[in-house]
């Protein structure tokens, strides 16, 4: 094999590296964030969902709190935008809001919001519903609202899963028809 | 033929080497890319919008749905006072006093990044549950078995690699993190000179 020659294979073998190795860093978050889609997804889009208590089995996400009860709506807003709220908790809560890169895009804690949280949740670039409140605007079409209520031990974890039924995760269009 | 199977052979060297150093920069990064006050590992750019590709990659792999810095930080113990891996097989205390924010917690987590598979309900302290002594300071023991500890968290089943992270909710506008103001780890015994 003559000199020539290896050098375009030592060449081969630096490009690919390279690629390969910045393809794998930059799809990583997205790469997780879709598993974390997938899994969280599985009782549906656009829909809260009341994580059980965090233990030892707890194994959807990486290092969940105990401390805390966790609500995730897995959004698309490919169909048009969502209308999401938080009711409050008398401790520490927060809802906040995760691109499909990981992004966390938006926070808002019972601080700013004493009496709970509502938003309208549209894709950047789309048009805004009239009269909605408050609009935030996701980066990506899909991605991940979380509700981190402060909840320790058992008890205050099953009056926060209470709560969290009068949380709202739902096409705006579909609470516009039922008049909500 | 020769030279298409050279190509390929070059070409897929190239992919193994590009994944290794990826694998590798994301091994490395969780202590590389953060900063350190005293044990305690911290990225200041965890769930930011703002964060570069390798921070985004490290907390995407190591805390998914991280919240940013805006809300809670995260420091993470990855070793001891000794730069050892934290292992079941030792005894450490944690001391600190009460941190100028709304709420904190210290949780262990298995090498894998999930709570450590034993069923003590031990797996973090927390600052609404936690014994202060009367110097002002609180300590957590963090060990297999409770023993006479006021304060325990269990490092049951959590092998050999675990670590501890330290949440900080809603800190206060002067919360300045430091070696001195962040809790401190002690090694009080290892079985078998781990």
């Amino acid at each position: 094999m003559g000199g020539e020659h290896l050098r375009k294979y030592v060449w081969a073998v630096l490009i690919s590296a390279v690629l390969t190795h910045v393809a794998i860093i930059y799809a990583v978050p997205n790469v997780l964030m879709n598993v974390a889609i997938s899994r969280l997804s599985d009782m549906g889009l656009n829909r809260w969902q009341v994580a059980p208590r965090v233990t030892e089995q707890s194994r959807t996400i990486v290092r969940p709190s105990p401390d805390f009860a966790y609500s995730a709506c897995t959004y698309d807003l490919s169909r048009g935008p969502l209308v999401i709220s938080a009711a409050p908790w008398r401790e520490y809560w927060s809802l906040s809001l995760y691109a499909d890169n990981s992004d966390n895009f938006f926070v808002i804690d019972d601080r700013e919001a004493h009496y709970g949280a509502e938003i309208t949740l549209v894709q950047r670039g789309r048009a805004h519903p009239e009269g909605a409140p408050m609009v935030v605007e996701s980066p990506s079409a899909r991605g991940i609202a979380l509700i981190r209520r402060l909840a320790p031990t058992p008890e205050e974890y099953s009056a926060a899963a209470q709560v969290a039924r009068e949380d709202v995760c739902a096409s705006a269009a579909s609470l516009a028809a039922t008049g909500r | 033929m020769g030279r298409i199977f050279a190509w390929a052979a070059a070409i897929l060297i190239g992919v193994v080497l590009g994944a290794a150093s990826a694998w590798g920069a994301l091994e490395i990064g969780r202590t590389n890319f953060a900063e350190q006050y005293g044990a305690w590992h911290f990225n200041h750019a965890a769930g930011s919008t703002a964060a570069g590709p390798y921070s985004r990659a490290v907390i995407a792999r190591d805390g998914l749905l991280a919240l940013s810095a805006r809300e809670a930080l995260y420091f993470t113990i990855f070793t001891d006072d000794q730069g050892r891996p934290l292992s079941e097989s030792c005894v450490y205390e944690m001391t600190g006093r009460d941190l100028d924010a709304r709420w904190w917690s210290v949780t262990l987590y298995a090498d894998d990044s999930f709570l450590a598979m034993n069923n003590d309900h031990a797996h973090s302290v927390d600052a609404s549950r936690i014994s202060y002594s009367a110097d002002g300071y609180w300590r957590t023991r963090i060990s297999p078995v409770k023993g006479d500890a006021i304060n325990w968290v269990s490092s049951r089943a959590a092998r050999r690699g675990f670590s501890l992270t330290l949440r900080v909710y809603n800190p206060q506008r002067d919360f300045r993190p430091s070696a001195d103001s962040l809790p401190q780890l002690t090694t009080l015994s290892c079985a078998g000179g781990a």
